[in-house]
């Protein structure tokens, strides 16, 4: 007994001395005593606290340690394998191809589109066939495409700034000419200020994603486009979806937010309306003033996609706000496509100054993405003052645009969906049976319900048409969608991009061919 | 800058150039006198030449020899070389002059100032340590931060009561909610505000070798700016230009206006959706034979090729790992697409094969069945580490993990490799071994947009099925001829006429002539592939040089010293700015990135460099001289080691680039 305490005692005496030396340590903290006083106290008023605080303590240590990304994969679900079973899995597993190789189908659908071997524009030739053929599938409006003055324009600018901006626009990458073009745009629109993405795609997705955050609320129409549908997914934000183009149903939608905010007593949260001016699916014209005193009411903010719309209605090609009458201001984002509306590459979102400016850091594809080049930029700049000088430009348009709707309206065998000042026209194939012709009703109803058109026999029918219109000189396009992955599946169409490039007498003729080629495969169909 | 920090008193020093250089270069006030100074150089060296005393020139550097006429100095030079920027120290002869001027390519014709950018086989990838800084750096940076804070919430506390107008768009109004909460946005107007002058500079002209900054000024403590309408030309070492493409002359600027002359500027629409052209087609092929796949992919964006493409990889039930460093747009992409996502430790092979070997055996989550695919993405150079991909590690992991490879090569290709491939280039591997390579056009070709290159099959599935396809516009074709020209001046265009199945196979080549349309006259020295070697060769010894220079200097950098990107660890936030200022006032003004949080991790504020083949040696002295004033300046230099002065830098620049990895 005696002899292993004296055994111990080299031990006691240097867990004394470790003690005293950790005390010393820790006092030489600063800030220690503090901290010892606190304990020391807490300690002596209720010992059963300290215990708590130290496992709170131990807890909240052991949360900080945790792998975020290790979440999902809780203990509950995680077998324990031995190293030589892990090797065994590891074998075993054969992944699938990274991509499947097309089906027949989709290899003869890709050999399908035609490809323009010179120039395009309006008139151009194919190299599939060889001919020169009318174009009415590439977007070319306004017919920008081919300019001189936009031509020399960017020669000139190619001659002083090059081609690549070689950074993002935060690095170095912002020049002068984008900062032209962001006011040219919102001098043009009416807007405080506008940002210059350097994708149309890109644009939307970004812009919402820059606001909207997880427990806002975006309402969305149900037709909007894949780009809106991608911003939509990646804000993370409570979507609700009102029927396509129905006011009544968004207001609808509008007041059942508001109760179940009052409902659930929740705090203020951003609001979104998300919609588009002309709808890239269907080529239908969204009812802007109704939109705007909707907005009003009820305290929402209106994201406009001007995609279609913006440089192919209004007066000067200004777009919904032009044609309505309406002031830009009034809609808190306003998006649109320099690609599509003035025939260079990029987009933009246009709004007030702290909209703007706000995305200049929190738009990722903005901040993320080298910037336009400068002569694209300065072909765009061209391209809004050609259209501020020339309105005519904008009625040389509008009456192709219904030199060909009065050609295809008197078509038995085919809907258009479409406004009538709309650019693009998208043709529909006539359902047979009468039960099915209100088409629009039926898509209505809900995600999960039937469709009420076959989509692979239709698209079947249409690639006919376009084909068929094709070998008479005339290039259309069937409306591309990535089948699948759109959260309401649209209709199979043939899009017509409408231009006024061509002269009356073309787009007659070329309407002509379209309605005699869809009379003579849809007139044969069983 | 109304900041009380700001500089307005550039440092007294003289410029290097002047000590430097010869009498007469001081005099040349314009373009004329360097005209003349031209010729007599020229009759120097034609004199020279004669006795054959001097070596041959460097013809390789040598293209049209179109001399400078006076039109473009008026553009573009500004005629007195007080910055030192204009001109080289050592005039070139006419023969040598090359058709881009100094200010966008520098001249340079020694050529031992090259190097070819390897990995030396059998070697393994040195392992980067990260140098820690003394404490006292790390405390007064959390110090700084926690400074910046208190101040910052002061601030709000007041303003709110005493100037609520500037808080309207913050606070709720009027039954909305504030556009952007006054906590998300603390950061931005607390912290990035007060050295906004650092960011988002406005510029002008080509981003070369040099560019023109547009001075700006606030006078509302940096809310808003004005420009002043003066201009700042200073030496550019911050634009991704990594071989210099970025150029308003010489043949590939021609090329481009001869296509704009043809095509205009406008692709007019979706690539499945009338946007199609031969021009698109015709670049696919060429950047397919570039990078050794089967197919490529064009797309007119680089974030969207990413964002737009691995969504149509991976779906549910699909696994993608990720570098925890892997770009935004890669982020962007994957959560689009639904699927699970792991990360591992940035470049860390062991992290990555322990977490495979828990993927693969775990399967997918709760349900446990094996994961359909597993995607592993990463990019070949980090353009904030300046790291390169552990390659050589993942191809071994890959045969015994089978999962598929995603590289995202942004900034390694063209940059990379003894023939510019990229990292795969680098390492010697075997294109085709690799699922898929991304890469974009912005950085080494000078132009835009992005590629996905891989097998026939997959690239074809990615044409129907990436969102680009069907709803993007395509890419322009003054851009595609961009692209074209300077892709095929990297790999030259073979004289022979060898069919075009046979030259598939000799990866990496030169390009077959049909490969190319028609009407793409290069100048011979661009078609040879002469000056594509020499622009690769001059940014590898650049790179390395400047790396090894500033931790010779003392400075603690990041990443492989073969990395064209080279981060300078600053630390504290507070001297970004100062950094920035002063670089940016000195007599020859040098233009830096300066980046810190969130682009980096919080204590890791630093600044960026990114060299260019357009950058000779003289530069880079340019670039470490300031470095190593302003690092005494600002306390920069914690690297221990062996250091050495800055003369002893300037004279075995060739021996330290060629020294072996220690």
């Amino acid at each position: 007994m005696d002899s292993s305490a004296s055994a111990l005692e080299p031990l006691f005496a240097f867990l004394s001395y470790a003690l005293i030396q950790a005390e010393l340590a820790f006092y030489k903290i600063p800030g220690s005593h503090v901290i010892a006083r606190y304990v020391k106290s807490s300690h002596q008023n209720d010992p059963g606290r300290t215990v708590l605080e130290v496992l709170l303590a131990l807890f909240a240590i052991r949360t900080l340690l945790q792998s975020r990304t290790r979440a999902d994969n809780g203990e509950k679900h995680f077998i324990q394998f031995s190293e030589k079973e892990i090797d065994e899995l590891v074998d075993e597993w054969t992944p699938e191809p990274l991509g499947a190789p097309l089906t027949t189908e989709e290899q003869m659908d890709l050999a399908s589109i035609p490809v323009v071997s010179g120039p395009n524009g309006p008139r151009p030739k194919l190299v599939n066939t060889g001919k020169q053929v009318l174009n009415l599938a590439s977007y070319n409006f306004t017919g920008l495409a081919g300019n001189e003055t936009i031509k020399e324009r960017a020669i000139e600018t190619l001659r002083k700034y090059g081609v690549g901006s070689c950074g993002p626009p935060g690095f170095y990458g912002t020049i002068d000419v984008h900062m032209d073009l962001e006011r040219d745009i919102a001098d043009f629109l009416g807007t405080e200020a506008a940002i210059l993405y350097s994708q149309a795609f890109a644009t939307i997705s970004s812009s919402i994603a820059a606001f909207a955050k997880r427990g806002d609320i975006i309402v969305a129409d149900r037709g909007v486009n894949f780009a809106i549908q991608k911003g939509l997914q990646i804000s993370r934000s409570t979507i609700r979806w009102f029927d396509h183009n129905d006011l009544k149903g968004l207001e609808d939608v509008l007041q059942n937010v508001e109760k179940e905010r009052r409902k659930r007593r929740g705090p203020l949260t951003r609001r979104f309306i998300v919609t588009e001016g002309i709808f890239e699916r269907d080529g239908t014209i969204s009812d802007l003033p109704k939109l705007i005193e909707l907005k009003h009411k009820y305290k929402y903010r209106l994201v406009l996609d001007e995609s279609v719309s913006f440089g192919t209605v209004g007066r000067t090609g200004r777009g919904l706000t032009e044609l309505y009458n309406v002031p830009a201001t009034q809609i808190d984002m306003l998006l649109g496509s320099v690609a599509n509306g003035l025939n260079s590459s990029g987009g933009f979102c246009a709004g007030s100054r702290h909209v703007v400016d706000h995305q200049r850091i929190n738009g990722t594809s903005f901040v993320f993405s080298a910037a336009v080049p400068a002569l694209l930029a300065v072909s765009a700049s061209e391209g809004i003052n050609i259209l501020r000088n020339t309105p005519s430009i904008l009625s040389t348009l509008q009456e192709n645009i219904r030199a060909i709707r009065a050609v295809l309206e008197r078509v038995d065998c085919i809907t258009i969906p479409s406004h009538a000042a709309s650019p693009i026209i998208h043709i529909y194939v006539r359902a047979q049976a009468p039960a099915a012709t209100a088409v629009a009703g039926s898509k209505s109803s809900s995600n999960s319900a039937p469709l009420a058109f076959d989509i692979a026999l239709e698209e079947r029918l249409l690639q006919d048409v376009v084909d068929e219109a094709l070998a008479q000189g005339v290039w259309i396009t069937r409306a591309r969608r990535l089948r699948g992955q759109e959260i309401v599946e649209a209709r199979p169409s043939i899009r017509l991009a409408v231009t006024a490039a061509l002269s009356r007498k073309e787009c007659e003729r070329a309407a002509g061919v379209v309605k005699a080629a869809a009379v003579k495969v849809l007139t044969k169909r069983k | 800058m109304p900041s009380p920090i700001a500089l307005t008193t550039p440092p007294r020093q003289e410029s290097i150039f002047k000590k430097r250089s010869p009498s007469y270069l001081t005099a040349m006030r314009s373009a004329q006198s360097y005209l003349i100074a031209l010729s007599e150089a020229d009759a120097r060296a034609r004199s020279r030449d004669s006795a054959s005393t001097m070596s041959t020139p460097a013809l390789s550097l040598s293209s049209t020899a179109t001399t400078l006429s006076e039109e473009d100095v008026v553009n573009d030079a500004p005629c007195d070389n007080s910055d030192g920027l204009a001109f080289p120290t050592t005039p070139p002869t006419s023969e040598q002059f090359s058709s881009a001027n100094h200010l966008q390519f520098g001249f340079c014709a020694n050529e031992n100032y090259r190097y070819k950018s390897a990995h030396k086989a059998g070697t393994q990838l040195k392992e980067l340590h990260e140098q820690d800084p003394p404490y006292y750096i790390l405390l007064t940076t959390y110090l700084g931060y926690l400074f910046l804070i208190c101040i910052g919430h002061i601030r709000d506390f007041f303003g709110k009561r005493f100037h609520p107008k500037f808080y309207g768009h913050l606070l709720p109004f009027d039954g909305y909610a504030p556009l952007n909460s006054d906590f998300d946005s603390f950061y931005t107007r607390r912290f990035k505000t007060r050295i906004d002058d650092c960011f988002a500079a406005p510029v002008t002209g080509v981003p070369g070798r040099t560019i023109a900054l547009l001075d700006r000024d606030s006078d509302d403590y940096n809310n808003s700016f004005f420009l002043t309408g003066t201009t700042t030309r200073g030496l550019n070492i911050s634009s991704y230009n990594y071989l210099g493409f970025a150029s308003a002359q010489g043949g590939c600027a021609d090329a481009v206006e001869e296509s704009l002359r043809r095509y205009g500027a406008s692709s007019c629409g979706a690539l499945l959706e009338g946007g199609s052209s031969e021009v698109q087609m015709t670049a696919e092929a060429l950047v397919a034979s570039f990078v050794g796949q089967e197919d490529a992919l064009i797309s007119s964006m680089g974030f969207a090729t990413n964002s737009t493409i691995i969504p149509a990889l991976v779906s549910k039930g699909c696994l993608v790992i990720s570098d925890e460093l892997n770009h935004a747009s890669i982020r962007f992409g994957v959560r689009l697409s639904g699927t699970n996502i792991r990360m591992f430790k940035h470049n860390n092979m062991k992290s990555l094969e322990s977490l495979l070997r828990e993927v693969i055996s775990q399967g997918q989550p709760k349900t446990h069945r094996p994961w359909k695919k597993i995607l592993l993405i990463v990019e070949g150079l980090y353009s904030m580490e300046g790291t390169l991909l552990n390659l050589p590690g993942i191809m071994e992991l890959k045969k015994k993990y089978k999962f598929s490879l995603f590289i995202d090569e942004a900034h390694s290709i063209g940059a990379l490799g003894p023939n510019g491939r990229g990292v795969v280039d680098y390492f010697g591997v075997n294109p085709r071994e690799i699922d898929i390579l991304m890469g974009t056009f912005t950085k080494s070709f000078g132009a835009a947009g992005g590629y996905i290159a891989g097998s026939k099959t997959l690239i074809d599935r990615l044409r129907l099925r990436g969102h680009g396809g069907a709803y993007a516009e395509s890419m322009t074709p003054p851009v595609l001829t961009q692209i074209m020209a300077s892709m095929a001046s990297i790999m030259g265009v073979s004289p022979s006429t060898s069919s075009a199945l046979e030259l598939a196979q000799h990866h990496p080549g030169p390009a077959h002539p049909c490969q190319l349309p028609a009407w793409i006259d290069l100048p011979p020295s661009l078609r040879d592939g002469s000056e594509g070697r020499m622009r690769l060769r001059r940014i590898a010894f650049n790179a390395r040089y400047l790396s090894r220079g500033l931790a010779k200097l003392g400075f603690i950098t990041y990443g492989h010293t073969d990395s064209p990107i080279v981060p300078l660890l600053l630390y504290n936030t507070g001297k970004m700015c100062v950094f920035h200022r002063m670089m940016r006032a000195r007599k020859t003004p040098i233009v830096v990135v300066v980046v810190a949080y969130p682009a980096t991790p919080l204590v890791t504020s630093r600044v960026r460099f990114c060299v260019s083949a357009s950058h000779t040696k003289d530069d880079i002295d340019t670039v470490l001289r300031a470095c190593n004033e302003i690092g005494d300046v600002l306390d920069l230099k914690h690297l221990p080691g062996e250091r050495w002065p800055l003369e002893r830098i300037f004279n075995s620049a060739v021996e330290l680039v060629n020294m072996e990895d220690e």
